[in-house]
């Protein structure tokens, strides 16, 4: 979809996530900055899309204005039919970096919390949390404090707090950036089969290529100063994924024009 | 070691340290003067046993006072002050600087304006200890990383919600560290006032008894003050307690 197009009523109806002409500054007079400018782009029922882009390029800040934790200066956003004016916690679930877990609460308690918060009954929340950890592999772990779980298992719990309301939009920043590269290979791995049987929309923000392309339907790829979407690229390579294909001609060519888009921004 | 056999040594050390310093006051090497001797104590109680249980019931309630006032309006400032940055910017060096400030200067204006009776030990009390509470809230409120807020927001908490589920409990630790530092300072506000000018209580009867070289009587008083303390910790301990309880069964509604 080019920019600047007008959104009709029928296209916001059709696909899951329509952004349309977002753009976000932050302050104002001669001391605004411009975090986004005229981002568009729509991503379709069941699709897993990546943003990936140079540090600095507002794709956090274009996750946030997608869960309506930060709104947009301009343009609008619409999930599933409906603007988004702020979070909607029964229809998207939102990962990041860190799993922000409280400590004080074990992990199935941390998995239950957004049933809390909406004063679901403690048997139907149990019944509902523990599941997800079993889907996760922490079944042994429910009644372990976070600060007994490794980083990776932090997130494996944060993944699990993300389906418990049933979402059909996940929206991740960066969730497995600060683990090690084995267990962040693992974790893309599993959430590409808890994808698979879930069937949701994903939207996925990081700034390493690889993790971009293996994980992704589509890639948006993100410029800087100020941030925008330089490039839709539909990643030709067939489900299930699996390790091999990264060291493939076509993954690697797909990686260097990604590469080479950023660095041309950059400079 | 088990924890009675512990008890049981502390005791034996506790009753070697009194009979020692009986004996070295009827050997007399002590001056009763100065140190007094476990018998004037015991012979103050039998003395004066009632004026202390009286004096020790008004400290306890001052004391009591002062905590319910400086705990409750402290923690409300902090809190308050911590979600307002220009707020915190500006109170943040005026609260240090007031800790720091020996505010007993301010007692005699306080007998002044509130007479010699309870309530301005109650005032001073909380004078002295609402700073340390209300910094300390600050600072446990601002440390907390946004990032638990957002998290919150986004599985869909609202404002209350994030403040008494998420933030609160966060926060405690350092609540409860400006709770101990400024109930402390209460009880030795409260006792000194106590001391300096007013018409009973602990601090009054130590320094009458002082004044008539009444050594028993000013041990006695003594003692009654660190009970007091020892209180006050006791049940700091307690709602610590209470509290952390509280925050792990948040969940349950």
């Amino acid at each position: 979809m080019p920019s600047g197009v007008q959104m009709t009523a029928e296209d916001i109806a059709r696909e899951t996530i329509v952004v349309d002409g977002v753009g976000k500054t932050y302050g104002g007079g001669t001391h605004a900055l411009t975090a986004l400018t005229d981002v568009s782009f729509t991503v379709r029922e069941g699709e897993f899309a990546t943003l990936v882009g140079p540090s600095g390029c507002g794709k956090s800040t274009l996750l946030q204005i997608l869960a309506g934790l930060v709104p947009a200066s301009s343009g609008l956003v619409a999930i599933d039919g409906r603007m988004v004016t702020g979070p909607s916690p029964d229809k998207i679930g939102v990962m990041f970096q860190d799993a922000w877990l409280l400590p004080w609460k074990t992990a199935a308690e941390n998995v239950e919390f957004p049933l809390v918060l909406r004063k679901v009954k403690p048997a139907e929340r149990r019944k509902r949390a523990l599941p997800l950890l079993e889907l996760v592999g922490l079944a042994s772990f429910a009644d372990r404090y976070p600060d007994e779980l490794s980083g990776g298992m932090r997130q494996r719990v944060a993944i699990a707090r993300c389906l418990v309301q049933e979402p059909r939009v996940l929206l991740m920043d960066e969730p497995f950036a600060a683990l090690d590269e084995q267990t962040r290979t693992r974790m893309g791995n599993e959430l590409l089969q808890i994808w698979e049987k879930s069937g949701g929309t994903v939207v996925f923000v990081t700034h390493g290529l690889t993790e971009a392309i293996y994980l992704a339907d589509t890639v948006f790829v993100m410029g800087t100063r100020p941030g925008r979407i330089i490039e839709r690229i539909a990643v030709p390579l067939s489900r299930p994924r699996s390790i091999d294909m990264i060291g493939s001609e076509s993954f690697g060519r797909l990686r260097n024009h990604i590469w080479h888009l950023i660095a041309e921004v950059r400079t | 070691m088990t924890r009675t056999r512990r008890r049981l040594i502390q005791f034996a050390a506790l009753a070697a340290l009194l009979s020692l310093w009986e004996a070295a006051f009827r050997l007399g090497l002590l001056s009763p003067i100065i140190f007094g001797s476990p018998s004037l104590i015991v012979r103050a109680v039998t003395q004066d046993g009632w004026t202390f249980a009286h004096a020790f019931r008004i400290t306890v309630f001052e004391i009591a006072k002062a905590v319910l006032i400086a705990w409750t309006a402290g923690i409300l400032f902090g809190a308050v002050a911590a979600s307002l940055p220009a707020l915190a910017r500006v109170s943040a060096p005026i609260l240090s600087a007031l800790i720091a400030v020996p505010l007993v200067v301010l007692y005699p204006v306080l007998i002044a304006w509130l007479g010699l009776g309870p309530s301005s030990k109650v005032v001073f009390g909380v004078v002295s200890g609402i700073f340390p509470i209300a910094l300390n809230t600050m600072i446990g409120v601002q440390g907390i990383d946004r990032g638990y807020a957002q998290m919150a927001a986004a599985m869909g908490a609202n404002p209350r919600q994030i403040m008494f589920q998420v933030m609160a409990p966060l926060a405690l630790p350092a609540i409860v560290s400006g709770l101990r530092l400024g109930t402390a300072l209460i009880v030795i506000g409260v006792v000194l006032s106590e001391m300096l000018g007013s018409t009973d209580g602990i601090g009054f009867w130590i320094s009458y008894h002082r004044a008539l070289f009444n050594t028993g009587q000013v041990y006695l008083g003594i003692l009654l003050a660190l009970l007091v303390a020892g209180l006050a910790n006791a049940a700091l301990s307690l709602v610590e307690r209470f509290y952390v309880r509280q925050a792990a069964n948040l969940s349950v509604p």
